[in-house]
């Protein structure tokens, strides 16, 4: 994983090394094998790496996340203001994408717990499940069928269904 | 002993009755002698040389000649560029934007390539993205003006002369008052 992730969404598993205890004197293969891997796969990749990080060092360059300005949505927009209309737009796809990789990284999460808790997951990773499928119902509930040329009006239209369907069940 | 001789006179009397037949060792017919082919110690090495007839391979091994060098003619430069790219120019890294620094807008992508071309072929998106807003607010005034054309023209249908008439005449700004421009005309 990447150097800056969340350290309590990914907890390493306890480790389970054995204490070592040399009972015999023979070689412990164990030993002579991570010293194996170590030099003939361990030592050339990182030298190599040290070797382009070192040629890199002086044209390092960095990039920023771009903040955007809130504007209004589309309920505070006038009718006939396209301007307005479309600067909602706009933002509406932005936060479609954030949307987006919410729902990724909820899945990465409920992936990591899977391959970490091995055969008891079901009963172990229940936290990481119950919060995807929140967050997928969520998802769905507000982007769902709305197609490939979804806008933000289309969303509206379908946040208006939903609150008709909630208030004739209510009522 | 005898048995064995009389064998070899029986194998001899054979091969003399049917010199060709299989089983009979270096018969003797007449002068020459015959090499059974079972029997010489043949090897199948590199075999027999054989002039294979085969229909032409020249244009096709042409084209895929021709085409290896215009495919390699600019791949190879590309390739050796984007190497070295990547090793002298790394990737950049994500940082926190510094308080009061606002950065330019090739400095929001990552590959140095993808910065590059930002910076030198596109315009900032800031600007697009003013210049579809402007579009979009010429769009709206002319829409607005022909909605009021539109309520102007229905008026006059409906209740007929009055002061909601409108008779359409040329631009104000067209009349030519150039002969009039001095007193001296």
């Amino acid at each position: 994983m990447p150097s800056g992730f969340d350290k309590e969404a990914y907890p390493e598993p306890p480790r389970q090394t054995p204490a070592v205890e040399k009972k015999t004197a023979l070689p412990n293969p164990a030993l002579i094998l991570t010293k194996l891997f170590y030099y003939s796969v361990d030592l050339p990749v990182t030298t190599f790496r040290e070797t382009i990080e070192s040629l890199r060092a002086k044209n390092r360059l960095v990039y920023y996340h771009e903040k955007f300005r809130r504007v209004p949505e589309l309920i505070d927009c006038h009718e006939g203001d396209y301007v307005c209309y479309y600067e909602a737009d706009m933002q509406w796809r932005r936060d479609f994408k954030v949307d987006q990789e919410i729902v990724k990284v909820i899945q990465e999460r409920v992936r990591a717990c899977h391959q970490r808790e091995g055969p008891s997951y079901e009963q172990n990773c229940s936290k990481e499940m119950q919060q995807f499928e929140e967050v997928a119902k969520n998802f769905q509930s507000r982007y769902q069928d709305l197609g490939a040329y979804a806008n933000a009006r289309k969303c509206l239209m379908k946040q208006k269904e939903r609150m008709i369907a909630a208030q004739a069940q209510n009522a | 002993m005898v048995a064995m001789s009389l064998l070899r006179s029986a194998a001899a009397v054979a091969a003399r009755l049917s010199p060709l037949k299989y089983g009979n060792v270096a018969t003797n017919l007449l002068t020459r002698t015959i090499p059974q082919t079972e029997k010489v110690a043949v090897r199948w090495g590199h075999g027999k040389k054989m002039f294979v007839v085969n229909p032409t391979a020249y244009y096709d091994k042409r084209f895929l000649r021709l085409m290896q060098f215009y495919v390699l003619l600019t791949g190879i430069p590309v390739a050796i560029i984007i190497t070295s790219v990547n090793i002298f120019i790394g990737e950049a890294e994500l940082v926190e934007t510094p308080e009061g620094y606002d950065p330019e807008y090739w400095e929001y992508y990552k590959h140095p390539i993808t910065r590059w071309i930002s910076r030198t072929f596109y315009d900032t998106p800031v600007k697009d993205y003013e210049k579809m807003m402007a579009a979009i607010h010429m769009e709206k005034e002319k829409r607005e003006l022909r909605l009021t054309e539109q309520k102007v023209r229905h008026h006059m249908r409906e209740r007929g002369l009055g002061p909601w008439y409108l008779r359409e005449t040329n631009d104000k700004n067209l009349i030519d008052y150039s002969y009039k421009s001095t007193p001296d005309n």
